[in-house]
């Protein structure tokens, strides 16, 4: 088949809209190669093809890349790392560490210790005092009730002796 | 400046606002033709937008025609969202030149990304004729704008 066949068979449209086989692009792009007239109007083609588009365009609104900007400067920041840390810091940083993250696995913990106010150590020390007294007043009125109650017993054995001897 | 603080690199001469600049109009144009909605047209036009400066690639693409491998891109993007029909007032008004089959072809095409085997099976002509009325359609359009 000569070039201008081919030109005119709707190949290169088929190439251009993008749903040429792979058989098709194979062909188009040996063409190419091959023939300057072939390449040639792939070319005219490719261009006229954006004339089209730009003959269907619509402008855009005038915040939209505004918003654009915006979202790949974020993106840009977030892949990056950055915070507020200038790069170089970064880098060392990430040296430094290195080892220690191959070496390690990160995981999730939650601490068992639980910070206080440095005042409360004199409410426990009070606290701790007042126990001790308590513990040593129990005591105290503990052995006093035992020796009562043993008296208390004496005193019953006498009266009753006293009363034997009296009968 | 606030590049320079961050140490981002400085804008390359194809970076966001080079391809925003160059291809958002036509970009939206196209889309709208896809999703037929003013709104979702302006949204997917930011992220393919965003994401085709990104992953493009200035070496391996060198010999290639940028708005051809964009529309590629977004047609990809939007392979699930195609209603392939001309039917926006404006994209009819682009394509009035055109015959209700070429119509047809050409926005199934262009917009849907329909192979030509599939548009032979679902039209009930073989594909060499597709392919022709393809190349008519373009060819017409193309006159009509002096090209």
């Amino acid at each position: 088949m000569e070039i201008k066949e081919i030109i005119n068979s709707g190949l290169l449209e088929t190439y251009v809209m993008g749903v040429a086989t792979a058989e098709e692009t194979a062909q188009v792009l040996l063409l190419k190669k091959q023939s300057p007239e072939f390449g040639d109007a792939l070319d005219q083609l490719e261009y006229d093809m954006e004339l089209l588009a730009q003959g269907m365009a619509i402008e855009p609104p005038s915040g939209l890349f505004k918003k654009i900007e915006d979202e790949v400067n974020e993106i840009q920041l977030r892949e990056r790392g950055l915070t507020n840390r200038p790069y170089y810091e970064d880098f060392e940083k990430d040296s430094q560490d290195k080892n220690t993250r191959e070496r390690y696995i990160e995981v999730e913990s939650e601490s068992n210790q639980m910070r206080i106010h440095k005042a409360w150590r004199w409410v426990f020390a009070a606290v701790f005092i007042l126990g001790k007294i308590f513990l040593a007043t129990a005591i105290y009125f503990y052995l006093e009730s035992k020796q009562a109650k043993e008296q208390l017993e004496m005193l019953k054995t006498e009266m009753r002796q006293i009363k034997a001897e009296n009968r | 400046m606030f590049n320079a603080v961050f140490n981002v690199p400085s804008a390359e001469p194809m970076d966001i606002r080079w391809f925003y600049n160059k291809y958002a109009a036509m970009l939206l144009g196209y889309i709208n033709g896809i999703v037929q909605d003013h709104q979702k047209a302006e949204d997917q036009m930011a992220f393919i937008l965003t994401s085709f400066a990104k992953e493009f690639n200035v070496q391996e693409s060198n010999n290639l025609n940028i708005w051809f491998q964009l529309r590629q891109y977004a047609q990809r993007k939007l392979a699930a969202q195609t209603i392939p029909m001309c039917i926006e007032p404006r994209q009819t008004k682009n394509l009035e030149v055109l015959s209700e089959l070429e119509k047809e072809i050409f926005c199934a095409v262009y917009y849907s990304g329909k192979s030509i085997a599939y548009l032979a099976v679902t039209l009930k002509k073989n594909e060499d004729e597709i392919r022709n009325q393809l190349r008519l359609s373009v060819d017409k359009m193309r006159r009509v704008r002096g090209n």
